[in-house]
């Protein structure tokens, strides 16, 4: 069995923030308070190890709503793995961010 | 806030975000970039969505902004890190000639950009005059004056096949005057007014409208002196000084390697050497011709005179070049104490013992002797550059403090570079040059007796495996290399290096 991977507290912030429903970067700053140069590098890192995953808005849909559109991320199989794990490891991480919490 | 100053501010990050897409891999920087003007886009709406636009809120999204340089420095450092090439360098020749290199670029650089680094590589290549000679009379140690005015009277109305030039200097203690003010008492050298033309040294800030006026003696001044009592101030050339009695004029600056002309002057009063008087011994300059520099041996010249009386005199002629070691000659001094007392910290052997009777070919061994022979060079290089940075960067031109930090660095910097290109070389494998890595303990040094005890380090590219034994004895006294056949293949197999 593959051991769990250890995340850092800001990953682990960025995991449950985007399972609580913020999708993409600006929104997660705003819940996490996390700076823009953590939030992003922190994301592309994730990316990498497969725990997020990302997929870009379609552009009728930006356009219907006269927005440019946006990369929305989600959790991955691993991703979902690596949080449940961070709970446990961290467990005001729920206070913090809870679960309920949907994009605007 | 105006309207105007808002899109003013949208240019400026838009402008922050086109800078920091430049670090970005260009494969992912046009995405990257929409991802960031999307969120530039919605981080402005939700920041301005009263419709009033503040310094605060520009300020939180210039914040918002500059963290996306951070974000490409990221994506770029995974990029390398994703690059099998990058991988490929590490531990290689290539990469460690590449720090050489940078390191001596970077000293290069400062021995251009330091002021002080550039005037002495300047003067010590242009200023020195070949030929021109301190003479003595023979016995004398220089630091006692012994020759006489007379004597440099009768050598210039003589025939002067081998000299051009001679130039006479006493040194005296005189009170020196500036203004109303006493500057204290000085070593004074009564001179030749050609002393700095036969020596070869010219003058700094020399006025040239200074040079002519002979109603009023001329005074130049030793640099140290000008330093530490007018603070280095150009200005002082043209001003007038009471020496003694007598006003004089200071029309120049000594150079800093007029501290080596023997009586320790503070400054130069030059006078016509028919208004030096007779009385007491000072020292001689002088310049050899063309023939004279022929009978130079070894920097030195022995010049014999015969007076009325047939009486032999003897002299000796000491060449300034010898007596002043420039940069270059200090530089190959420290290097060569460092190469005398590189045994002493290293074994100077490369180790290049084998279990098996494999040789690598004639080639790979030139490959490698010349990798040895480029990091020696660029050592050396780096030793040069170093030295006369730290060594004259704040000293003045040719002084003897800057000389011996310029000794003591050389020595330092290429006595420790070269242990450290040794070692470097002994850890190489002799195929691929590549470092040898994964260092395993093996055996008990307890038990050296019974069986092997070391290090063992392997070439992550499988060519081979070096031992290095724990305790030297003497089956076993220095590292051996095993070059590894075909049935250690499977060991690297996923590796994707070799």
């Amino acid at each position: 069995m593959a051991p769990e991977p250890k995340l850092s507290h800001t990953a682990a912030m960025i995991l449950q923030a985007i399972d609580a429903g913020l999708i993409y970067g600006f929104g997660i700053m705003e819940m996490t308070g996390l700076p823009s140069g953590t939030v992003y590098p922190a994301m592309r890192r994730l990316e990498r190890d497969k725990l997020i995953c990302s997929r870009w808005e379609r552009q009728s849909v930006a356009d219907a709503e006269q927005r440019p559109p946006r990369k929305y991320y989600k959790l991955t199989a691993g991703g979902t793995a690596a949080l449940r794990a961070s709970r446990n490891r961290y467990p005001l991480l729920e206070r913090m961010i809870p679960a309920e919490v949907k994009q605007s | 806030m105006t309207p105007r100053s808002k899109s003013v501010f949208h240019a400026l990050d838009r402008g922050l975000l086109c800078c920091a897409s430049l670090l970005v891999p260009e494969m992912q920087r046009a995405e990257w970039r929409l991802e960031w003007e999307s969120e530039l886009w919605h981080a402005r709406r939700s920041n301005g969505s009263s419709g009033e636009v503040s310094w605060r809120t520009e300020r939180e999204i210039a914040d918002f902004c500059f963290g996306a340089f951070q974000d490409a420095a990221c994506l770029r450092c995974l990029c390398w890190r994703n690059r099998r090439r990058f991988a490929l360098l590490h531990g290689s020749a290539a990469q460690c000639l590449f720090w050489l290199t940078g390191l001596l670029l970077v000293s290069y650089l400062f021995s251009i950009l330091l002021p002080g680094v550039r005037a002495e590589l300047d003067f010590s290549s242009a200023q020195m005059r070949p030929g021109s000679i301190l003479i003595l009379e023979r016995g004398a140690n220089g630091s006692v004056p012994t020759m006489a005015i007379d004597q440099v009277r009768i050598w210039e109305r003589g025939r002067r096949r081998y000299f051009d030039g001679f130039a006479f200097y006493r040194v005296a203690a005189e009170s020196v005057g500036f203004g109303a003010h006493a500057a204290g008492t000085w070593r004074i050298a009564e001179a030749s007014s050609n002393l700095f033309a036969v020596a070869g040294w010219s003058q700094h800030y020399l006025a040239a409208d200074q040079e002519p006026r002979r109603e009023m003696q001329r005074l130049v001044l030793s640099e140290l002196m000008w330093r530490n009592k007018f603070g280095a101030n150009p200005d002082i050339v043209g001003t007038v000084l009471l020496v003694g009695s007598q006003p004089a004029r200071v029309v120049g600056i000594a150079p800093g390697d007029a501290w080596r002309l023997p009586g320790n002057s503070d400054a130069w009063l030059l006078t016509p050497d028919s208004e030096i008087s007779s009385s007491g011994r000072g020292y001689v300059v002088a310049h050899l011709t063309r023939r004279g520099r022929a009978e130079m041996w070894g920097g030195l010249v022995d010049i014999a005179f015969y007076d009325a009386r047939r009486s032999e005199h003897d002299f000796l002629g000491k060449a300034f070049q010898e007596q002043t070691p420039g940069p270059a000659n200090i530089y190959w001094f420290g290097v060569l104490l460092a190469l005398l007392a590189l045994p002493a910290i290293a074994s100077v052997s490369l180790a290049e013992y084998s279990f098996s009777s494999h040789k690598p070919s004639r080639t790979l061994r030139a490959v490698r002797l010349g990798f040895l022979g480029l990091k020696v060079l660029l050592i050396m290089s780096i030793a040069w550059f170093s030295s006369v940075d730290l060594a004259y960067w704040h000293s003045p031109v040719s002084s003897p403090s800057g000389a011996y930090i310029q000794l003591v660095t050389c020595f330092a910097v290429f006595l420790f570079g070269m242990r450290w290109t040794l070692l470097d070389q002994r850890q190489r494998c002799p195929v691929c040059l590549r470092r040898v890595t994964n260092p395993a303990q093996v055996g008990l040094a307890s038990r050296t007796f019974l069986a092997w005890n070391g290090t063992e380090l392997i070439c992550a590219s499988g060519h081979t495996l070096l031992h290095i034994p724990g305790l030297p004895t003497s089956w076993f006294s220095t590292q051996r290399w095993l070059y590894l056949d075909t049935s250690w293949d499977f060991l690297f197999a996923g590796s994707g290096v070799k």
